[in-house]
């Protein structure tokens, strides 16, 4: 639910430029799509930084906004909270994910490292081009989710990070 | 026969496709991009690849990560259904070059029907009569002058790399042909990264008649009658029928004959369409080959039994196709109506959002492609049709009546759709009596006047 929107970069090419507005606007179109699939009027939605707040209840509410911060609306955020102690840092592409540069090689990355924005976390082979995959923030690997060698697609959590 | 097809597209096209491999045993791999996530013609497939954010130019239209899924997935063959990717013949090499089978015509085909000044030159070589214009592109408006003065006003000015409308313009004086030249090559700069363009008389009052050919890795060239997609707005076609009601049984075979020729003048293998003009004393013109399934090949499908999409798939898995064309006849009439989420009272403004209600048409005769349905959210990034209504009967005017009960008992709500428009369209006497031409729609129905 909490999935940020990464930017389909690939460091080997380095072509796609993000596009947040496309990806945000989708996002949005998504959340309000979920808010009317289960009649919610209002849904509030945060994480690092970036925080969502919509409501239903009509323009007034939104306008005077500030003062009236949800009264009910709030008990979905701690529950959220208490699981999000790691970020779920997600496929730029889809490939065959490797844990190491080659088979003999150590793994970039093992659970409990601390890595730094630009250490390399795995390698994501797309059409016999290794692409590296930098952590592109500095945090501390909780979890890898993927085994070696798996096929992974766009968007796919890779690691949960605690950043 | 392939033992895995990944389908690179989306929507309607991809569920067409999926259809034929599920009949075929073939197994299916599709792919999407965020905005497509969970749509529900998604779970027809054996498996899913996610391949990247909404935009098209990172998901559908991103080979590296198309062609990457493929190999991720294990496939034999890569379905491109129509737009995107499937004329792009760079795509088809990289999928030669990973030994992915492309289900469509080889690259070299592909580039040779891509420019529409080589297609013209071998349309010429296999004695096809052709819009008289330049000799392949024009470089300088001075040299556009001298060929529109040479064969007449009204003068087309089109893009070579063209498509859809764009990098289009019409001249009716040197005027206008100056800065139509100017503007048709910002515009196909713009759209196509290519800014040639070529000049062509206008046909007026023009049919807009299209052959459908396929050609086996055997030598086999069959022509599969014609379709009749004069029903147009601003160069988007509407509706589209087969038979012609203007073709006759010597025209059809003739334009039969040119279609098969091209195809065998060009070397080219799979599903193709050759387009034609037809003008108002009943002479045809060569204008283009669009060298991928068509959206609107359903009506061929219903006039000739035949299914196109398995039969692309099984020319590309080098099966010979178990036909004679004097075997391949044209019974009945189909007519096919695109729906669109489009608003056609406010400029076919796109409509996409949340579709409330969904009432498909049914009962005899009635085909209806779509992946909509309702609850289905049509996403804003992509083309904005959303399904095509088919319907067939012994006769034109037998189906036109099927036509009319069925769009009358289509209810979509939640989005603006087309299907208003096609009502209206069934019952002008243009529609009826068949004396539309291209610009008909737009010049009566709708007072907008062309641009």
């Amino acid at each position: 639910m909490a999935a940020r929107k990464r930017a389909g970069e690939r460091p080997a090419k380095a072509v796609a430029a993000p596009q947040p507005s496309d990806a945000e606007v989708a996002r949005l179109e998504r959340l309000i799509a979920l808010m009317n699939e289960h009649g919610l009027t209002e849904l509030e939605l945060g994480s690092d930084g970036r925080s969502v707040r919509m409501s239903k209840t009509g323009p007034a509410n939104y306008a005077v906004g500030a003062p009236a911060v949800s009264p009910a609306a709030a008990p979905a955020a701690p529950a959220k909270a208490a699981k999000a102690a790691g970020e779920p840092f997600l496929s730029p592409m889809v490939g065959t994910f490797y844990r190491a540069a080659s088979p003999e090689a150590k793994a970039f990355v093992m659970e409990g490292d601390s890595v730094k924005a630009d250490s390399t976390l795995c390698i994501i082979e797309a059409m016999k081009v290794m692409n590296e995959i930098k952590a592109e923030k500095p945090g501390k690997v909780l979890q890898i989710l993927v085994e070696n060698g798996e096929a992974v697609e766009y968007g796919q959590p890779l690691f949960l990070i605690q950043r | 026969m392939f033992r895995r097809i990944l389908i690179a597209n989306r929507g309607e096209i991809a569920l067409r496709v999926m259809r034929a491999c599920h009949q075929l045993g073939v197994e299916v791999v599709a792919v999407y991009s965020e905005a497509d996530k969970g749509a529900r013609y998604l779970r027809l497939a054996h498996d899913t690849i996610c391949i990247g954010p909404p935009r098209s130019a990172q998901s559908y239209l991103d080979i590296a990560r198309i062609v990457s899924a493929a190999e991720v997935a294990d496939v034999d063959a890569i379905h491109p259904g129509y737009g995107f990717l499937s004329e792009n013949s760079h795509f088809a090499e990289v999928c030669r070059s990973c030994n992915i089978t492309f289900i469509g015509p080889s690259p070299e085909a592909i580039d040779l029907m891509g420019d529409k000044s080589k297609a013209k030159a071998v349309a010429k070589k296999a004695g096809i009569p052709t819009i008289p214009g330049s000799e392949g592109p024009v470089t300088s408006e001075k040299e556009a002058l001298e060929v529109a003065r040479q064969f007449g006003y009204p003068v087309m000015i089109k893009a070579v790399a063209g498509g859809g409308g764009r990098g289009m313009r019409m001249a009716h004086n040197d005027v206008s042909l100056v800065n139509g030249y100017f503007a048709a090559r910002n515009e196909a700069e713009a759209a196509f990264g290519d800014s040639g363009v070529y000049l062509e008389k206008m046909i007026e009052k023009a049919r807009h008649i299209e052959v459908q050919f396929i050609a086996d890795g055997h030598g086999q060239v069959f022509s599969l009658g014609e379709r009749d997609c004069t029903t147009q707005r601003r160069h988007q076609k509407l509706i589209e029928e087969s038979p012609s009601p203007v073709v006759t049984p010597e025209l059809r075979e003739q334009l039969g004959t040119a279609a098969r020729s091209l195809c065998r003048q060009a070397n080219y293998v799979n599903a193709g369409t050759v387009e034609f003009l037809l003008d108002a004393n009943g002479r045809f013109y060569f204008m283009e080959v669009n060298a991928r399934i068509q959206v609107e090949h359903p009506v061929t499908e219903e006039v000739t039994g035949i299914d196109l999409v398995e039969a692309q798939i099984r020319v590309a898995a080098g099966e010979r196709l178990p036909w004679r064309q004097e075997e391949i006849r044209i019974e009945g009439h189909a007519i096919e109506c695109r729906i669109n989420a489009e608003d056609p009272d406010s400029g076919f403004k796109p409509s996409p959002g949340l579709i409330t209600t969904w009432i498909p048409p049914g009962g005899r005769n009635v085909r209806l492609d779509t992946h909509a349905h309702a609850g289905y959210r049509i996403p804003s990034f992509y083309d904005s049709m959303i399904g095509k209504l088919i319907v067939r009967g012994r006769t034109r005017d037998e189906a036109i009546a099927t036509l009319q009960r069925a769009l009358d008992e289509f209810v979509v709500e939640g989005v603006k759709t087309t299907i208003p428009l096609h009502r209206e369209i069934l019952r002008s006497e243009a529609f009826r009596l068949a004396k539309m031409d291209t610009k008909y729609v737009e010049t009566h129905l709708l007072g907008d006047g062309p641009r």
